[in-house]
Parts: C-alpha cells; sequence; structure tokens
C-alpha cells in the first residue's frame, strides 16, 4: 500500500518556471518571414491579381539589380553614395558630439543650445536646398551640408541628454574621493554617457540614409539617391524597387557594424 | 466655466460628427456624367479651364472634376491609376514609359513651342553671355540645369542638339529637380545656361540675373504637352471621350483666337475675347492676369498633334535608353478622335 501521507515525500525537482519572456534568437523565424513575404508578392504578379506597373515583381526587382551589378553601375553609385554618407555624417557627428558635450557638462551652453537645437532641428533639409546651393554650389559640399545638418542636432540631444543621464552618485562620489576634473569626465562620464550615444549613432546613421537621396537632388550623376530620383522620373518601377532595396540593404549593413561597435566598447556594462 | 475635457467619448463623438458630415455631401440632382480631368495650375491647361468656366463640358452632357497637381510626373501617374479619367500635361521619358506599359494613351494636343511664340526660352547667365554664349547653337559644351533626366528640358537640348549636329553628350546637363533649385543654380553662377519656361525666364532677366538668348518655339518646334486617357477609358466609355474632346477643342478654337492671333507683320495682337478668357486662366492658376498672360502658349485651333515629333520623341528617348525599345509611337496616339 503506497505511503500518502504528503510531509514526507521526498524532495521533488520544481520546474523552472520563470523563464517565460526570455528572449531567444529564432534565426530562421526571419528568414521564414522574408521568404513568404517574398513568395505572396512574387505570386500576386504571377497570377495577374497585380499589375507589375505598380508593384513589380521581386524578379523584375532582382533583374534589375543583376543589370546594375552587371554594367557596374552599382558600384559607381555605391561608392558615389557612400562617400557623401560617410564625409557627411562624419562631419555632422563630430560637430553635434562636441556641441553636446559642451551642452552637457557646461550650464551657460545649455542654456544657450536647447533653445537654438530646439529652433533650428525641425526645419526640413529639403526645404534648404535652394539656399544650400547658393551658399555651397551644386558640387560635393552641398550634398555634404545637407547629410551633415541632418545628423548635427539628433547628435547633440543624443549627446547631452546622454551626458545628463549618467548617474549623479557616481560623479559625487568621484568627487567627494577628490578625482580631478578631467579625470572624472574621462572615467565615469564618458563611458557612462557611451550607450545614449552610440544609440544615437543608429538614428543619425538611418537619418544620413534618408538624406542622401535628398542630397542627391542637387546635380548628382551618381549615386543611389539619384539612381532612385532618375528611376521614379522616368517611371521605371522596377528599378526604382532595386535602388530602394541597396538603400535598406545600406541601413541593414550599417546597423550591423553599429552593433559590432556596441559589443565592443560597452564590454565593461 | 466649461471646460472641454478631450476624453475618450468626445473624441469619439467627434469623429463620427465629422463622419457623418463628410458622408452627407451634397448628392448632385442633375443627370450630368461625371468624370475627371489631372491638370496643372498652369497657363498650358488654359483651354482645360476655360472650357470648365464656360460651361462647354455641361453643355456636351459631362460633369467634369478638375484635379490640380503640382509636378507634370504625378498626372500621367493619376491616370494609370484610375485616379483620374484624363490627363493634360508635357510629355516627358516617365511618360512614355507608362504609355509602353499601355497605361497612357494621347487622344489630343495640348501647347506646343511654335515660332514666333515665347514658351521656353535659352537663358545664358552673366558670366557665359560675356564669355561668347551668344546664340542656342554655342550651348554645346556647356553646363546646363535642367529639372531631371527624362524631363521636356532634357529633350529640347536632345532636339537642339539634332539641328546643330551635337548630342547631348556633348552637353553637361545638371539635374536639379525643380525650378526652384534650377534659379538658384544658375543665379548663384553654377551653371552657364538652363531652358527655361518664359515666364521664368522673364523673372531672371528682369533680376540682371542672365539674358535670353533664343526661344525653342523658333528654334525646334516640338510638341510639348497632350491631353491623354486610359486605353481602358476610350475601349468602355468611348462617347464620353468623344464628349470630352468636342468640349474641348470648342475651348481649343477659343483660346487660340485670343490669344494665338498675328497681325500681318507677325506680331501677337489680342483677338475676341482677350480679357474675359485671361481673367477665366488667371483666377484658375492664381496668377495676375499680367504674370498669365506673358506666358500663353500657342495652341493648335483643332488640337491636332505634330505626329512627327511625338515619333522623334520616343526615338530619342530610346536612343538616350531610358525607353524600352520595343515601344512603336503610333501604338500610343489614338487619333481617331481629333480629325
Amino acid at each position: 500500500m503506497p505511503d500518502t501521507s504528503l510531509p514526507v515525500t521526498p524532495a521533488q525537482p520544481v520546474r523552472f518556471r520563470g523563464g517565460g519572456f526570455t528572449v531567444r534568437t529564432h534565426r530562421w523565424a526571419a528568414l521564414l518571414a522574408f521568404a513568404v513575404l517574398i513568395a505572396v508578392w512574387e505570386s500576386t504578379n504571377r497570377f495577374g491579381l497585380v499589375s507589375p506597373l505598380f508593384l513589380p515583381p521581386p524578379s523584375a526587382v532582382a533583374k534589375a539589380l543583376g543589370a546594375m551589378v552587371a554594367d557596374g553601375s552599382l558600384w559607381q553609385h555605391l561608392k558615389a553614395s557612400l562617400m557623401r554618407i560617410g564625409v557627411g555624417w562624419a562631419m555632422g557627428t563630430v560637430c553635434g558630439m562636441a556641441v553636446g558635450f559642451a551642452m552637457g557638462i557646461g550650464s551657460v551652453a545649455r542654456a544657450v543650445g536647447v533653445p537654438l537645437v530646439s529652433a533650428f532641428f525641425p526645419i526640413p533639409k529639403i526645404a534648404l536646398l535652394p539656399l544650400f546651393i547658393l551658399w555651397f554650389g551644386i558640387g560635393e559640399p552641398s550634398k555634404f551640408a545637407t547629410i551633415g545638418f541632418g545628423v548635427f542636432f539628433p547628435t547633440v540631444i543624443a549627446t547631452y541628454s546622454a551626458i545628463d543621464s549618467v548617474p549623479r552618485n557616481l560623479i559625487r562620489m568621484a568627487q567627494s574621493f577628490g578625482l580631478p576634473w578631467a579625470s572624472i569626465l574621462r572615467k565615469i562620464v564618458l563611458p557612462g554617457a557611451l550607450p545614449g550615444i552610440l544609440a544615437g549613432f543608429r538614428i543619425t546613421a538611418s537619418i544620413a540614409l534618408i538624406l542622401v537621396v535628398a542630397a542627391e537632388m542637387i546635380g548628382a550623376e551618381y549615386g543611389i539617391g539619384a539612381f532612385v530620383l532618375t528611376a521614379g522620373n522616368l517611371m521605371l518601377t522596377d528599378q526604382l524597387l532595386a535602388g530602394v532595396l541597396v538603400l535598406s540593404l545600406l541601413g541593414l549593413a550599417i546597423g550591423t557594424v553599429l552593433s559590432i561597435l556596441e559589443r565592443r566598447l560597452l564590454k565593461w556594462r | 466655466m466649461t471646460v472641454v475635457r478631450w476624453g475618450r467619448r468626445t473624441v469619439l463623438g467627434v469623429m463620427g460628427a465629422a463622419a457623418l458630415a463628410l458622408s452627407a455631401a451634397p448628392a448632385f440632382a442633375q443627370s450630368l456624367e461625371k468624370t475627371s480631368i489631372g491638370v496643372l495650375a498652369l497657363a498650358s491647361s488654359g483651354p482645360i479651364f476655360i472650357a470648365k468656366s464656360k460651361g462647354y463640358f455641361e453643355k456636351e452632357g459631362l460633369d467634369v472634376d478638375l484635379k490640380m497637381f503640382t509636378s507634370a510626373q504625378q498626372v500621367p501617374v493619376a491616370v494609370a491609376s484610375g485616379d483620374v479619367d484624363f490627363g493634360v500635361t508635357g510629355l516627358t521619358a516617365g511618360f512614355y514609359n507608362l504609355a509602353a506599359k499601355g497605361a497612357v494613351t494621347m487622344i489630343a494636343a495640348q501647347s506646343r513651342d511654335e515660332p514666333g511664340f515665347e514658351l521656353s526660352a535659352y537663358v545664358a547667365a552673366n558670366t557665359a553671355f560675356a564669355a561668347g554664349l551668344k546664340k542656342p547653337a554655342d550651348l554645346k559644351g556647356k553646363r546646363i540645369a535642367i529639372t531631371t533626366v527624362g524631363s521636356t528640358f532634357h529633350y529640347m537640348l536632345g532636339l537642339l542638339g539634332q539641328k546643330y549636329g551635337f548630342t547631348v553628350k556633348d552637353l553637361t546637363m545638371v539635374p536639379l529637380q525643380d525650378v526652384p533649385k534650377m534659379t538658384a543654380a544658375f543665379k548663384g553662377g553654377q551653371v552657364d545656361a538652363i531652358v527655361a519656361p518664359v515666364t521664368v525666364a522673364r523673372q531672371m532677366v528682369a533680376d540682371g540675373a542672365g539674358t535670353i538668348i533664343g526661344w525653342v518655339g523658333d528654334e525646334t518646334p516640338w510638341q510639348l504637352g497632350a491631353l491623354f486617357t486610359g486605353p481602358k477609358t476610350i475601349a468602355q466609355r468611348r462617347p464620353t471621350v468623344e464628349k470630352f474632346i468636342r468640349a474641348y477643342q470648342t475651348a481649343l478654337a477659343e483660346y487660340h483666337a485670343a490669344f494665338n492671333t498675328k497681325d500681318a507683320s507677325g506680331a501677337i495682337v489680342k483677338g475676341p475675347g482677350y480679357d474675359s478668357l485671361l481673367a477665366i486662366i488667371a483666377e484658375a492658376t492664381k496668377q495676375k492676369p499680367e504674370v498669365v498672360a506673358a506666358g500663353l502658349p500657342y495652341v493648335d485651333p483643332q488640337g491636332k498633334l505634330l505626329i512627327d515629333d511625338v515619333v522623334n520623341q520616343v526615338k530619342f528617348w530610346q536612343a538616350e535608353g531610358q525607353v524600352d525599345k520595343a515601344l512603336d509611337a503610333k501604338s500610343i496616339m489614338d487619333l481617331s478622335f481629333v480629325k
């Protein structure tokens, strides 16, 4: 006869029940979603549900992209755009971080800077293009300026709010231990602000990609943005989507690079 | 004191009231057939404004809704998507690509560059003019601002090249997307010349930024714009298209008589109804009558297309690699309406 008295049952292993919302990696899920999306998209065209003029099938987009690779124009466009994005983003980021640091540390700089940033940030850069042409001409400088201006303000905001969010008690502790000012800046403020600044980079990198299309409205012969604009003007919708695809792949690549950078720089966490 | 609190109920109530107001839009009692046309608010669409304002469409039993667009590119797209039944605008490579895919068909002419009529100008910047850019043939090898690759400006330069034995590859075309940016580049000394609509060209001369060195109409007359519709509309609503064209032709003839009459010496004189028609176009384009009067293009009184030029346009874009080589120009014009 089995013993049913509860208190003496041997210790049972308890199943771990706390992992409900733990993020697990599902590499295949994202790929499958893409595959299904592309299959549905292709089939709408194959079965004649959507005219290829309104939504070219993925096969047509792939063919347009293939033609760009084959005649080498893709590299020409990519080279021109990457140079503009690189220089424009770097200029905007360096200036933005300098101003953001000044605003994060100095109270006078902040009092001056916050209203100025609020006033200038919402100006659509595309509306300023005719002025940029007058100020910087139609060569590369006006394109760098368009991207640089767009990147500058979000960088300022990201930098100074990142510095703002560095734990006060860490700074106070360092001060009470008599650490010199420069040392506090280098050892506490900078690393503490880095996650916020890097998050800002993610946003500004995307802004740079968006603005390269606007920048290449100004007399650009080559560039992914110029290619997309021309395809749109010529109503070549398959080429248009091929250009957009290249832009989003570029965004993906930049995002990956930033993830690696985050992992390296934020090891201390 | 009452304070409106924007709670969920208030917001839903306002949204509901708005939806009711919209759905109760006036229902038309008349039995006019509804149709629509996409136009730009430019003098080149003048005959359409006249036909609408003077009731020529209604006389044919049509209630035509004018939908205003801001760029020539959007109009054929709206016809292709079925948002409007007709469209009237300039002919670009983008238009021919839509036509090649069977989305639009030309049925009558809009304005054109004609000798003696000032519509599109070659304007030289001051420095380039001083350096010897005195006539259109000198544009070879110069830096010229255009709106976009595949635009009417692109074709006008190609056409000029055909006349003087050069190609667009002998020029540096600087695409700047729109006229304000072209103007900025021109005034900033970034380009040697531009091809500009008459009103813009006159403004630049008035600002002292450049000199008009010739008119496209005198150098290379060409079919700048056309009236078009979808092949489906022609197949399914042929009587509607016929009525529309009849009203359009009445307005074209009136426009032509008022604005395109020349005296014995070749100077343009005011024809019958000049002032009243000018007032109609000025109101529709929201511009001052004197500004409109300076840029009234030539139209064919019957709306006949310059067929040879349309064929040449298609060939030009095909040679430039911007329009499908398989496109036959004759297949995108339906000449059965305008005889």
